[in-house]
């Protein structure tokens, strides 16, 4: 069973996505975390095989976070689900090493449509 | 179909206010019901919030300013039972409802920030009674029915 580190500071939202996870059908073992710091402690402890992060998080935001685990030697699969989906911060996700960016609001189809090729 | 001339620094963009009802359409059929018509414009005269509450963006930058939405408090708790998939009856607590309510305004504020400008920040979300007042002037205001009850979206640049 794949496991998937879920960061956001809304706990709302982190059940909103576990939710989409399961309606398009990743049965996965899931962990949570409410900001980037958080998150990036986790994977220390215990590097996951996905790590599906927000943006906009106090504490370490989202961007952050990728920067630091790629500065650490972690090569941890990592795809953004933010509120902001512009040109400019999908190029700097890009950059800095992000397989994808879901924007909010988003549905099961568009989970799948960006997680499908990473699986494959 | 409203279209105003925004300044920023140095440039002047186009904000069309008719896109922050399709945005709100979206987020409210893709997070919350899947009934699309459950989010239309409200008909006839907009009534006077009873127990008021907003959820509200600032952004920050080239571009700054607010995207708030406020409702009734009960029309918020009902909002956050439905985006926690909880039945009407169930209990729900202020914490879910400010995490909630917030992030629809979160997520709101943050497609309507492509709207506006390309860069700057989207702050977090905050809900309140009602959100400190800021100057500036109301690029667009949405009265809007979500279940038949009033729920108000205004884009406001600050001065």
């Amino acid at each position: 069973m794949l496991r998937v580190l879920v960061a956001d500071d809304s706990r709302v939202m982190r059940q909103i996505v576990i939710r989409t996870l399961r309606q398009a059908g990743y049965d996965w073992s899931v962990t949570e975390a409410a900001d980037g710091a958080e998150a990036l402690a986790a994977v220390r402890a215990d590097e996951p095989d996905l790590v599906l992060s927000d943006w906009n998080m106090p504490e370490m935001t989202g961007i952050e976070l990728l920067r630091e685990l790629r500065a650490a030697g972690f090569s941890t699969p990592f795809g953004f689900v933010t509120s902001e989906g512009s040109p400019e911060m999908r190029q700097s996700a890009e950059q800095a090493g992000a397989l994808f960016l879901i924007a909010k609001p988003f549905t099961a189809e568009s989970f799948r449509d960006v997680i499908e090729p990473v699986l494959a | 179909m409203s279209i105003v001339q925004v300044s920023g620094e140095g440039q002047r963009r186009t904000f069309d206010g008719s896109q922050v009802q399709s945005i709100a359409e979206q987020v409210f059929s893709a997070m919350i019901d899947d009934d699309p018509s459950a989010l239309v414009l409200w008909a006839g005269v907009f009534p006077a919030l009873d127990d008021p509450l907003e959820a509200w963006v600032d952004l920050t930058g080239p571009w700054t300013g607010r995207v708030a939405l406020t409702t009734e408090r009960a029309t918020a708790h009902d909002l956050s039972r439905a985006l926690l998939g909880m039945s009407p009856d169930e209990p729900v607590d202020d914490g879910d409802v400010v995490d909630a309510f917030g992030e629809v305004a979160n997520v709101v504020g943050g497609n309507v920030k492509t709207l506006l400008t390309e860069v700057g920040r989207l702050g977090l979300p905050q809900v309140a009674p009602s959100a400190p007042p800021m100057a500036g002037n109301v690029l667009h205001e949405l009265r809007m029915a979500w279940r038949g009850r009033p729920l108000n979206i205004v884009v406001t640049a600050a001065e």
